[in-house]
């Protein structure tokens, strides 16, 4: 293992060769700076960037602590960034401004569109990404954010104070201590330490401490945390060793080109920032029974394949696969790691055999007879011989996680104040989960600064409402990943709309959103509505309709009028069909082709969302109800609630009733009681609001302490 | 009469009831846990003027309060008229004489309302929909046992499985490895599920009529013999009759005992065109009623089976019906003749042309016997025959049914297959009201049970 601080030096030597701004960069040589923040931000993976960023956005002096700066949006898994549920997260994170949509508009080598045939509610935006350009985008974006500083160091220890007594919880993060024992004060502490709690690395029988890619693991922070009282669990990831580009024999696999035009991820750019002529195939092959027969060998070799810690349901890795799913072929796409990559990235082929078996069974792969996988020159790193060597072949991580129903919808934990987690530490996985909740706990802490109500998205209006709902009131027992099955509305969150859902309330609520950005939305949005109210207000029979378009499928029988609208629902007709056959006024609506494509999916789904619109209303209606945030379930005494119901409430401390009533195990009529509980409070509540001097008197104390800190 | 009889606060039913508890609770808020409420509608089933529904139970005082809401209860065992508003969605179920009778001096000796509300099925079952609770629901499910709760929960795993396999593919299918024909056999199971579904439903409506017994319309040309055939079959003079054509000129209704099933036997006008204005609103009455039968019996005059009128009757009711070999949709209709007196005694057969028949006289009683038997079968088949599977006996299910059915035939008509899958959730949503489950939880198991995904 490191020793922390040479660790720090490493990287400030390294950083030299990097060709970055460093204006607001804080090295460990540098004489120290301010010590004080509003938000503090520990960790610079993609939950970290997006939460320092959100948290400056929002006006908030901020810090990113991270390990080491050159790593800051390393993508240390996959090279690709979104997908079917995936690429929906990423277009909400756009639209509260988040980084990783426009980063990925600037660094992607592979465009395409998932699910193009199977409804726009269910498009997934995808590309695949080149890691250095990412890493480098990233970087710039990162240390060219007003407000945003960045510190190299680890964070041993946190600093705990008396808590606020307006507020639940045992007591109140006031700030960091740092490896060399430094400190750095702060309102708010973003915590998106990603799988570094106590990880563990394993290939074949070994392991090795380590957190990802080469970093050190948080010891004392997992302590501390225990300490305090978290519930903690474990999980495990895998990763699949790199192929050397040149030993691959493309030749003979299928080819997969991107899509013409590539669809940008983020709502602000037209186009991407490489044509699609340029960009890179991916290919496609398959696993064999040889495959199969390798891996049953040599399980007595695979000892994170045997351990009891939870893996999840789907199949992450090619044991699992063979395991649960033998005599089959499994997919492995080749997907490039960059424009200037030697390196080939085998999508399915997880694995963590020792390594000398990983290449014996990829090489009974067709198209990979003759892969070689990259053992990287040990002497171009700074890293010992083994921290280098597991980047690149396959390997397991098994690490900590706290249990999400440990924090609020806001991502800030029941037990210490101000302390907001976000990413892996949460048991999520995926770059595009970490991203959601970085924004998200990002702007909140800066919020809970400002003393201003929580921005918390619901189920109805994002996945990422679901993504967090989920979490906090169910927790998980697997790498939590998101699937649009898992969205109840998902007619109604689509791709397309993330903006008209988010960029509003983040704009007007928060603050995090551009000028610029929330200029653009509303154009769209009056567009839409307009162009809605137009096409509803064109009239035609049905028999001038198929005059005018004989290709649609329309049937000249119905009497009634068909609006515009009716006939844009028709598969075959587009937004340019109709405006081709009514010029005026429709003409105007085909000149911006986002605008003519979401009116196109507004119309498909226009009846359906109508009756979604009735089950969101009583959705809602249940989320108004608002449980009180310091009730003692355990002892409370007004309502009758078995001690089952009791011990769940306490432990994931719902918001609100609805929230209350996902909750496995709480029973219809424990809502009930519940529900009339909230009601007489809220009357109670209102009663004490008609005494408009003391209550003024208070906000007068709560700023008075304000100035004094 | 408790025809329904679903429980309030499913989690309440536990303790034994005591009048005390009920005293102490008379007009304050009910305390949950001490006892279960009841509702039902408690006057006869179907179309009526006024429907009286009753609770009973500790909860009665809340129910009551939250469907007249923002009204406090009115005062104890006095008529009062309220808006009975639906207590989630706010919207208005009807106008209603409210009672209040609080416990112990009501007919139960527990807390007791009453809602008096127009008796049209929507107005009840609105009603009736708006006191149940999701507790009640759950309460409801336990209760499903038997052959019904079997099928219904054999239906809900067909269709959870093709939602999960649904969708499976919009989830995966791009990125992982699914095997072929994953839709369709989505499809097949969702037609087959669509076909059980109707099958049972139209069993369904049979246990309605079973119930609220089945519309027997008797019909003829004017002085058939309707009239007698009524008074004879209901063994009471319901119908004045005379040989004078056009004596009955009104619907008259009276409920009888056919062959053992219950029914309510309309009398009609003799359908004749050309008469006076009230004999003409006659006619067009009969003619609604016959639209609306369950099953016709059509009598004619078996000695004046010539008459431009009797050959009218058979040209556009008899013939149309398909008489004796009922099609799937069309009325089921029996052919009476009656009169049989007046053929000569061991005559030829009148009427060889004519569909099959059953020669009656309403005079000597003859024949009667073979139209009972007639009868009985007919109304098995109308109504169902009890002794043999399951009847849905609860409006609700059958509600739910219906809805499911409806949502898989918007699954057949779309292409995008995430419209498809909200058909299927919004089925299974129908489904999971009488059944529970369903939850995303549910369906990510089936997709990692049935597919390798994930990376």
């Amino acid at each position: 293992m490191f020793s922390l601080r040479g660790c720090g030096l490493c990287v400030a030597s390294s950083l030299t060769k990097n060709h970055l701004s460093l204006a607001r960069f804080i090295g460990d040589s540098a004489a120290p700076l301010a010590t004080n923040f509003d938000v503090v931000v520990i960790g610079g993976g993609h939950a970290g960037t997006e939460a320092a960023a959100a948290a400056a956005r929002c006006g908030s002096r901020t810090l990113l602590l991270t390990h080491r700066v050159d790593t800051i949006g390393q993508m240390s898994c996959n090279p690709s960034f979104g997908g079917i549920g995936k690429g929906h997260l990423m277009r909400e994170v756009d639209a509260l401004d988040g980084l990783c949509s426009r980063i990925c508009d600037q660094s992607g080598v592979h465009y395409r569109v998932l699910n193009r045939r199977k409804g726009p509610a269910v498009w997934g935006l995808r590309a695949q990404i080149d890691r250095k350009l990412y890493k480098q985008n990233m970087q710039k974006e990162i240390l060219n954010t007003p407000l945003l500083a960045v510190q190299e160091g680890a964070v041993e220890d946190l600093i705990l104070t008396d808590p606020e007594p307006e507020h639940a919880g045992k007591c109140r993060v006031s700030g960091v201590v740092l490896a060399d024992g430094s400190t750095v004060h702060a309102e708010s502490v973003v915590l998106t330490t990603g799988t570094f709690l106590r990880g563990v690395i394993v290939i074949g029988l070994e392991t090795h401490p380590a957190g990802r890619l080469g970093d050190q693991p948080s010891i004392g922070l997992a302590q501390t945390l225990e300490k305090l009282g978290f519930v903690v669990g474990r999980l495990k990831t895998g990763t699949p060793p790199r192929i050397a580009k040149e030993s691959v024999n493309f030749s003979i696999l299928n080819k997969q080109t991107p899509d013409n035009p590539s669809i940008p991820f983020s709502f602000i750019n037209e186009t991407v920032w490489i044509k699609p002529e340029d960009q890179l195939p991916c290919y496609l092959t398959h696993t064999n029974p040889r495959v199969d027969e390798i891996v049953l060998e040599n399980l007595h070799l695979n000892s994170h394949v045997k351990e009891t810690t939870r893996g999840p349901r789907y199949c992450p890795s090619i044991e699992s696969k063979v395991l649960r799913f033998p005599n089959r072929l499994h997919q492995v796409w080749l997907e490039p790691e960059g424009m200037d990559s030697d390196l080939i990235y085998p999508q399915g082929l997880s694995v963590t055999l020792p390594a000398e078996l990983q290449e014996k069974m990829i090489t009974c792969i067709k198209g990979l007879e003759k892969a070689k996988i990259i053992q990287p020159d040990k002497s171009s790193s700074v890293f010992t011989y083994f921290v280098s060597f597991i980047l690149w072949s396959g390997y397991g991580v098994q690490y900590d996680y706290l249990d999400p129903r440990q924090i609020t919808p806001s991502l800030e934990t029941h037990l210490v104040q101000r302390l907001f987690l976000a990413g892996q530490i949460n048991g999520t996985t995926g770059y595009e989960e970490a991203a959601a909740q970085g924004v998200i706990a990002g702007i909140n802490a800066s919020l809970r600064v400002k003393r201003k109500p929580p921005f918390v998205v619901s189920r109805t209006e994002g996945y990422i409402g679901v993504l967090i709902d989920d979490l906090t009131t169910l927790g998980t027992n697997e790498p939590y990943r998101m699937f649009t099955s898992r969205a109840e509305f998902r007619l109604s969150l689509r791709p397309d709309n993330a903006d008209s859902r988010l960029t509003f309330r983040g704009y007007k609520e928060v603050g995090c959103v551009s000028q610029r950005r929330y200029e653009r939305a509303s154009w769209m949005k009056s567009s839409l509505e307009e162009g809605i109210s137009v096409l509803k207000s064109i009239e035609f029979s049905s028999s001038k309709w198929k005059k005018l378009i004989p290709a649609a499928s329309i049937s000249i029988g119905k009497s009634l009028p068909l609006r515009a609208l009716d006939v844009l629902k028709y598969e075959e007709v587009d937004m340019k069909l109709l405006a081709k056959a009514v010029p005026e006024p429709l003409k105007k609506y085909i000149k911006c082709r986002e605008l003519a494509e979401r009116l196109k999916i507004e119309a498909t789904y226009e009846s359906v969302l109508l009756h979604q619109q009735q089950e969101i209303k009583e959705v809602q209606q249940d989320e108004a109800l608002q449980l009180p945030k310091d009730l003692d379930y355990l002892t409370l005494r007004d309502v009758s609630l078995s001690y089952e119901v009791r011990e769940k409430l306490h432990f994931s401390r719902p918001e609100t009733i609805g929230a209350a009533s996902r909750i496995p195990g709480v029973t219809p009529a424990a809502i009930i009681n519940l529900l009339r509980f909230v009601k007489t409070t809220q009357q109670r509540q209102m009663a004490m609001n008609e005494l408009p001097k003391i209550d003024q008197s208070l906000c007068d104390t709560d700023r008075l302490e304000e100035r004094q800190l | 009469m408790w025809r329904r009889f679903w429980t309030l606060v499913a989690g309440a039913a536990r303790g034994p009831r005591s009048p005390r508890s009920c005293t102490r609770q008379g007009s304050g808020a009910p305390v949950p846990g001490s006892g279960a409420t009841v509702f039902a509608l408690s006057s006869g089933q179907g179309r009526c003027g006024i429907a009286v529904i009753r609770t009973s139970g500790p909860a009665s005082g809340h129910a009551l309060r939250s469907l007249t809401a923002p009204q406090d209860l009115p005062p104890a065992r006095s008529a009062c008229l309220r808006l009975l508003s639906h207590p989630r969605s706010g919207e208005p179920l009807d106008r209603a004489l409210v009672l209040w009778f609080p416990g112990p001096q009501s007919f139960t000796g527990e807390d007791c309302a009453e809602f008096h509300v127009h008796g049209g099925p929507a107005v009840v079952s609105g009603v009736l929909q708006a006191l149940e609770t999701e507790a009640q629901r759950r309460q409801a499910l336990r209760q499903l046992d038997g052959e019904l709760g079997h099928l219904c929960r054999a239906w809900a795993k067909t269709l959870t499985k093709a939602l999960a396999h649904v969708e499976a593919y919009i989830d995966f299918s791009e990125d992982d490895n699914l095997e072929e024909g994953v839709l369709e056999r989505v499809d097949s199971q969702v037609r087959e599920l669509e076909l059980a579904l109707s099958a049972h439903l139209r069993d369904a409506r049979r246990g309605q009529r079973l119930r609220s017994g089945a519309h027997v319309v008797v019909a003829g040309p004017p002085n058939a013999g309707k009239s007698s055939l009524v008074n004879l079959l209901s063994r009471k003079p319901v119908s004045i009759v005379s040989p004078e054509p056009g004596t009955t000129r009104d619907v008259l209704e009276t409920p009888v005992d056919l062959a053992g099933f219950p029914a309510l036997l309309s009398d009609t006008a003799g359908l004749r065109e050309g008469v006076g204005p009230v004999e003409q609103e006659g006619v067009r009455r009969a003619r609604e009623r016959l639209e609306q039968a369950d099953l016709i019996l059509a009598v004619l005059d078996a000695s004046d089976l010539a008459s431009p009128s009797s050959c009218n009757f058979l040209d556009t009711i008899v013939t149309p019906a398909g008489a004796g070999n009922p099609k799937e949709n069309s009325q089921r209709l029996l052919l009476v003749l009656n009169k049989s007196d007046l053929l000569p005694r061991g005559g030829p057969d009148p009427s060889p042309n004519l569909p099959p028949h059953l020669l009656l006289s309403c005079l000597t009683g003859e024949g009667l016997d073979g139209l009972l038997e007639a009868l009985r079968k007919e109304l098995a088949e109308v109504c169902g025959d009890p002794s043999t599977g399951p009847l849905l006996t609860r409006a609700r299910h059958q509600h739910h049914l219906q809805g499911c059915l409806d949502a898989l035939g918007h699954y057949k008509q779309t292409k995008d297959l995430a419209l498809a899958a909200e058909a299927l959730r919004l089925a299974r949503g129908h489904l999971g009201r009488i059944t529970g489950g369903g939850g995303t939880d549910e369906i990510l198991d089936i997709i990692f049970r049935d597919f390798c995904v994930g990376k």
